[in-house]
């Protein structure tokens, strides 16, 4: 069904669709629209589900952990600090292999305190051993979201899906929202093998020494690279049903013979469509956006770059003191490659700061640069003076 | 030895932990969680803090519990409980969740998911095994560490005599709640303790069980004391026996002698401090005789004549056992 | 699906449960608990050998008959000594320093009245073909015990006795107040029909000779109590119509009748024959009746030691008190005042146990304190010697013969001593341990038995027991006739007490020294290393440890409620070579 749908709201209905039996709950901008839509569902009757609104995003996050682990299918949403409190569990969770999926509404962190969107908190867990898939627009973050349901049953792999805050979550737009039928077509019931279970009692979480430790970790390292391949066929099989795909680990656009790319996380995508297409520049330009962060896509970006001169890493996170995070993690992934791009790191768009059409021709100048860009916040402004009467003696 | 094996195979109660576990000599924890999990049954899922009681039933490959058993962080127990509970009532299957953690997991890192799962009253049965410090760590002190106790972060000092401040008045907070059941018991009164297990188990909706554990590494007793040492805890109205139904005491277990302070005292090392002859030890003492006489007020647990049931009829035994 | 099988329960090292006893914990241990039976203060202390701990066991366990059988090991008539025995198993009573000892001697009447009732017996061996036999003299406690430990054995014993029935003074001596005659027939009568003999009528000297019974059997025990009374006079002057106490208490138990009415009786003497002499010229109507004795009444603080009160049994004097006897204590006489032949009066004065320069307390009488007592007669009740009529050149030991402890007669071969006629020990259970011993001593020396066991083992303390687990409880006491009753007939004074009552008071026993079958162990192990067996383990607990996982804590030896759990040093590892 075609209609205009706030994004979170139309998140939560695709969650409801998935049939998910607990749903933990705690408000945090920019994602609180979301698990404020499922209650209404809960509570008018509509969706058959646990709803428990817990006293922080740990214990969010602490829920639903022990809701799969009891064999229940489980969902929670957060943003920012939120993430941040509940880093310890999203390691716990993955860890554990535990099937969970969970919607980060990305959202700066604090200090300073700031309530719009950037990719931050979503890197500080990048290495929890979640799959990380980032949404361009409302449309991926719903079908993106079902098909997160798919892939951590099979995968046991929690999954981790990124959406823009307030850029997507609060936007209208049209929405083709799955009807329920092809969501039961795509889902099957949910089902976890080590489930804790009186009949067949396990043990979960037991203290493992230096002499097995590091097995379970490669175990869930090499499942994570196997995920890949279910992430993408996830992405085909709903491409079956509902005639959308996502790009699989990663969109791609423009002409084979671009010289430059842009690649990008998240609605920045979108914006430089946009500026491509209104304010064609210069040259012909790649645009590119990473799905799939987690795991890292190295064979598909080296794939996507091949012929190109200049990469530019567009990304609304840096990690301070070590430059642009996706701009290094590019640059490790390209190193090596036979004819590798030039990659420039470009920073813009922290703390929820618009990112304009103008930005296109910005970059195009940026990769002009005699050596490679290590890493340039290029919608920096220069402060404003405090005037006389604020400053502090 | 085949002989053993086919004798516990046959023992006459149900265990839900088995030997094999690495807790120290005489451990009041694992005692304590022998008898919750006999009395708990083989229905139960249990959530367990990291902790003392889950790093020696779980160093892999080996594994002590022989029932469903999940060990997260150590301070949401609580809240992972919460929900398994709402996995189990979403899908109508009728098991018991039972969460386990130490005082660290309950009185300081944990309290904010115990606090949550109360109050929504989640159908769990919460567990505080109490042996007052994270010890697991090596005994550090927690706010269940009595009042001049030394531990490694509160040591006996020229300056400062072990902890300073008062244990953390953890039952009322939790009665603050005005949940279903809560109850205080200990492993000197094993009858006491699983009887009121069974009650945690009946109860429709969050119960709260603080169970006093000694520890005789942390408390610095020898190991065959473990008992006497929770008992005189008991009789001396350090430790009060008692059962809380929303909020309002319902029951206690009367003291039939009452045993002075410094008897409780003299057998653990982390007081050895306070028993000498200068004012400070003096002065300590006496406040502890105090607090305990206080809990003996507050409380009323000074046995009348009447009373059928107090700390000697509690703990008679027969020929024949508690189980024939 | 991925390659792996999610199913896999080691994904994540998730962990098979139970898998911890692989882990053998044992291996930390530096002692080890250990079951260590140690005999109960009432076993050690029971003159016969009982074992009161164990009987009451049995009666916990619903098994009457083999608490029976238990008595039945030490001492054939537990009706009978249940009824007279001064108990020293309920002084011992580790019970009696919590609240009140068990009433042991009333569970030991009651197991003997049952077993009359029930027409229980004891399984014996069939008596050896051509066996030894052992000539016993003397049907006493002592003999009768010998007989019948010689039975147990398989061994013939014949019984000779002068009087025409057996039973010594259980028959003669023991007024039918304190042991009905039926208690006594029935007893015997059960002994008997296992093929003991007896003779009556046989009067060594007379119509038996120690000689032929030497050629005519293969051993002689001599068991013939102690039946002269001690010569008596007050500075040589003695009242013309003496009568012995011993004599009259024989005679009022033989015919019921005694030449005491309206006389003002002064009976000399401490002991028992003495205070049954006084009690029984009460019943015999004596206008009053004086007890003078040099010692001092049971708990007078003024008395020096044990030499220094009365021998008889302190319910017996109770009793003779409340009956109307005036006891005179730490008193002696001083003077008969004789006008013709006849007693008119005696001089009293007091008397004290003093401590000598050589160690040894002597009686002193203090001058001063004389005081007249109008008295028609006076029994002397002071003591009694052996009669060795027919054993002229057997050695003496002052008024006993000489034996040594086991019985045996220096210079003699299968010859012994038993009882009271050896001088070992002065009661009826400590005749009959007296008698078990010696027939230990004849069945190791005729080969048919092992050396006599060495001294045994000290009893437990009673700090090695955990009272924790005890609640006070109060002894159960039997009724006693009231006075006007007694003096009526013969009924007995003491009744037994109810079966219920009887299990109320088994259930109060602490077990000292044995498993109390409690589950203390086995609850309180932290490391689940105590196992309860629905049958008794071997070592007689009901649990067993295992020591594959014990780590020694000792935690059940500190809860145990028996002190039967002791902790021993772990023996050091053995490594194996290379």
């Amino acid at each position: 069904m075609r209609a205009a749908f706030e994004g979170s709201q139309a998140i939560a209905r695709a969650v409801a669709m998935c049939r998910p039996e607990v749903i933990a709950a705690y408000p945090i901008t920019p994602q609180t629209h979301i698990v404020e839509a499922l209650a209404r569902l809960v509570y008018d009757g509509e969706l058959e589900a646990e709803i428990v609104s817990v006293e922080s995003e740990f214990s969010a996050a602490s829920v639903v952990l022990g809701a799969a682990a009891a064999g229940a299918r489980a969902y929670t949403a957060s943003a920012s600090q939120g993430i941040l409190l509940m880093a310890e569990v999203l390691y716990n969770i993955a860890g554990m292999r535990l099937p969970l999926v969970l919607t980060c509404a990305n959202r700066a962190v604090s200090a300073p305190i700031n309530i719009w969107n950037d990719h931050q908190d979503a890197m500080a867990v990048r290495d929890a051993g979640w799959i990380q898939l980032f949404c361009t627009d409302n449309q991926e973050a719903v079908d993106t979201t079902v098909q997160a349901f798919r892939i951590t049953q099979r995968t046991e792999i929690p999954v981790m899906v990124c959406v823009d805050g307030f850029i997507l979550t609060h936007l209208f737009e049209p929405i083709d929202l799955p009807s329920q039928e092809e969501v039961d077509r795509y889902l099957p019931p949910f089902t976890f093998a080590r489930r804790l279970d009186p009949a067949r009692p396990l043990t979960l979480g037991a203290l493992v020494g230096p002499g097995h430790y590091t097995e379970v970790r490669a175990e869930l390292a090499a499942d994570l690279e196997a995920a890949k391949a279910e992430i993408v066929a996830a992405d085909r099989d709903w491409a079956d049903i509902t005639g959308r795909f996502c790009g699989g680990l990663m969109r791609a656009q423009g002409p084979h013979s671009a010289r430059l790319g842009i690649l990008t996380l998240g609605s920045i995508y979108g914006t430089l469509q946009e500026a491509v297409a209104t304010r064609p520049p210069p040259e012909p330009v790649r645009l590119m956006a990473l799905r799939c962060l987690r795991p890292f896509p190295v064979e598909a970006l080296r794939e996507a770059c091949r012929g190109l001169c200049d990469l530019i890493v567009l990304e609304r996170a840096i990690a301070p003191g070590a430059g642009g995070i996706l701009a290094n993690e590019v640059r490790a992934a390209l190193y090596g490659m036979p004819d590798a791009p030039r990659v420039h790191g470009a920073v813009c768009g922290l703390g929820g700061r618009d990112v304009p059409l103008e930005i296109l021709p910005r970059l195009i100048e940026l990769a002009r640069a005699a050596e490679p860009v290590w890493s340039e916040i290029v919608d920096l402004q220069a402060t404003p003076p405090v005037p006389m009467e604020g400053r502090v003696r | 030895m085949t002989g053993t094996q086919e004798l516990r195979r046959r023992q006459p109660r149900f265990l839900g932990l088995e030997p094999g576990h690495r807790a120290c000599q005489g451990c009041g924890q694992a005692l304590a969680a022998a008898l919750v999990t006999e009395a708990a049954g083989p229905d139960v899922i249990l959530v367990n803090a990291t902790g003392c009681l889950e790093v020696f039933t779980t160093p892999w490959p080996q594994s002590a519990w022989r029932l469903p058993w999940i060990h997260s962080l150590f301070e949401n127990a609580a809240a992972v409980a919460a929900g398994v509970e709402a996995a189990l009532k979403r899908q109508g299957r009728p098991s018991k969740v039972l969460a386990f953690a130490g005082d660290g997991g309950t009185f300081d890192i944990g309290f904010r998911s115990l606090s949550g799962m109360i109050e929504r009253h989640h159908e769990v049965l919460f567990v505080c095994f109490d042996n007052e410090a994270y010890m697991n760590t090596g005994v550090q002190r927690s706010s269940s560490t009595p009042h001049a106790a030394a531990t490694t972060t509160s040591p006996a000092g020229r300056k400062l005599p072990g902890k300073r401040h008062l244990k953390k008045d953890l039952l009322a907070i939790v009665t603050a709640h005005h949940l279903p059941y809560a109850a205080t018991a200990t492993v000197a009164y094993p009858g006491d303790l699983m009887a009121k297990v069974r009650r945690g188990m009946a109860t429709e909706g969050p119960a709260f069980l603080l169970v006093y554990s000694p520890c005789p590494l942390g408390w610095v007793h020898d190991p065959r004391d473990m008992i006497a040492v929770a008992r005189l805890a008991v009789e001396t109205g350090i430790f009060p026996v008692v059962e809380f139904e929303r909020g309002e005491l319902v029951s206690v277990l009367p003291i039939r002698e009452k045993k002075p302070v410094v008897e409780f005292l003299r057998l653990q090392g982390r007081f050895a401090h306070l028993l000498g002859d200068d004012p400070k030890a003096l002065e300590e003492r006496e406040h502890l005789q105090a607090l305990a006489d206080a809990n003996i007020a507050r409380f009323g647990l000074l046995a009348r004549g009447e009373d059928e049931r107090d700390t000697v009829s509690a703990a008679r035994v027969r020929r024949g056992g508690r189980i024939r | 699906m991925t390659a792996k099988d999610p199913a896999l329960p080691q994904r994540a090292a998730t962990l098979p449960p139970g898998s911890s006893r692989a882990y053998h914990t044992g291996s930390w241990r530096q002692q080890r608990p250990v079951h260590r039976r140690r005999p109960a203060p009432c076993h050690h202390t029971c003159p016969a050998g009982e074992d009161p701990q164990f009987y009451i066991q049995k009666l916990q366990e619903h098994e009457p008959e083999a608490a029976f059988r238990s008595i039945l090991e030490a001492n054939p008539f537990p009706a009978v000594t249940g009824r007279i025995c001064p108990h020293p198993c309920e002084t011992a009573c580790n019970r009696g320093r919590f609240d009140e000892p068990i009433a042991i001697h009333a569970i030991e009447r009651h197991l003997g009245d049952l077993a009359i009732a029930g027409r229980w017996t004891a399984e014996l061996p069939p008596l050896e073909e051509d066996g030894p036999t052992v000539a016993i003299v003397g049907a006493g406690p002592a003999g009768l015990s010998a007989a019948w430990q010689l039975r147990r054995r398989g061994l013939r014993a014949v019984l000779y006795d002068r009087h025409p029935l057996a039973g010594g003074l259980l028959r003669t001596a023991i007024p039918l107040y304190r042991l009905p005659r039926a208690v006594l027939e029935r007893e015997l009568e059960r002994l008997f029909a296992t093929g003991i003999e007896f003779r009556g009528r046989c009067r060594l000297g007379q119509e038996i000779f120690l000689d032929d019974l030497r050629r005519t059997h293969d051993a002689v025990i001599l068991a013939i109590g102690l039946s002269r009374p001690r010569p008596w006079s007050v500075r040589g002057a003695v009242p013309g119509d003496l009568h012995y106490g011993l004599a009259l208490l024989e005679e009022w138990i033989d015919v019921g009748a005694a030449p005491l009415q309206g006389r003002t009786v002064v009976v000399h003497g401490g002991g028992n024959t003495a205070v049954d002499v006084a009690r029984l010229a009460v019943r015999a109507g004596a206008r009053a009746v004086h007890l003078v004795t040099t010692r001092a009444l049971p708990g007078d603080p003024s008395a020096i030691g044990p030499e220094d009160v009365m021998q008889a049994f302190p319910r017996e004097i109770e009793q003779a008190r409340e009956e109307g006897v005036i006891v005179h204590p730490h008193t002696t006489i001083t003077r008969l005042i004789i006008r013709g032949a006849r007693l008119r009066a005696v001089e009293l004065a007091a008397v004290r146990a003093l401590a000598g320069p050589d160690g040894r307390t002597r009686r002193v009488a203090f001058e001063g304190t004389e005081q007249i007592l109008e008295a028609d007669m006076v029994v002397p009740a002071t003591g009694e010697i052996v009669d060795a009529e027919g054993l002229d050149r057997l050695p003496r030991a002052g008024d006993f013969l000489a034996s040594d402890r086991w019985g045996r007669i220096p210079g003699e071969k299968l010859l012994y001593v038993a009882g009271d006629a050896s001088g070992r020990g002065a009661s009826v259970s400590a005749a009959i341990g007296d008698g078990a011993r010696v027939a230990a001593a004849v069945l190791h020396d005729l080969h048919r038995g092992l050396a006599p066991s060495p001294s045994p083992e000290p009893p437990i303390a009673y700090e090695a027991l955990n009272l924790h687990y005890f609640d006070h409880e109060p002894r159960r006491e039997p009724a006693i006739l009231p006075v006007p009753e007694r003096l009526e007939s013969d009924r007995e004074i003491e009744q037994g007490l109810s079966a219920s009552e009887i299990a109320s008071e088994a259930g109060r026993c602490f077990s000292c020294g044995n498993c109390l079958a409690c589950d203390n162990c086995w609850t309180f192990c932290p490391d689940l290393a105590v196992l309860k067996t629905a049958e008794v383990a071997r070592d007689g607990s009901h649990y067993v440890f295992d020591y594959d996982f014990c780590k020694g804590c000792g935690v059940c030896a500190a809860e145990c409620p028996c002190g039967f759990i002791e902790m021993v040093p772990e023996p050091p590892p053995r490594f194996a070579a290379g």
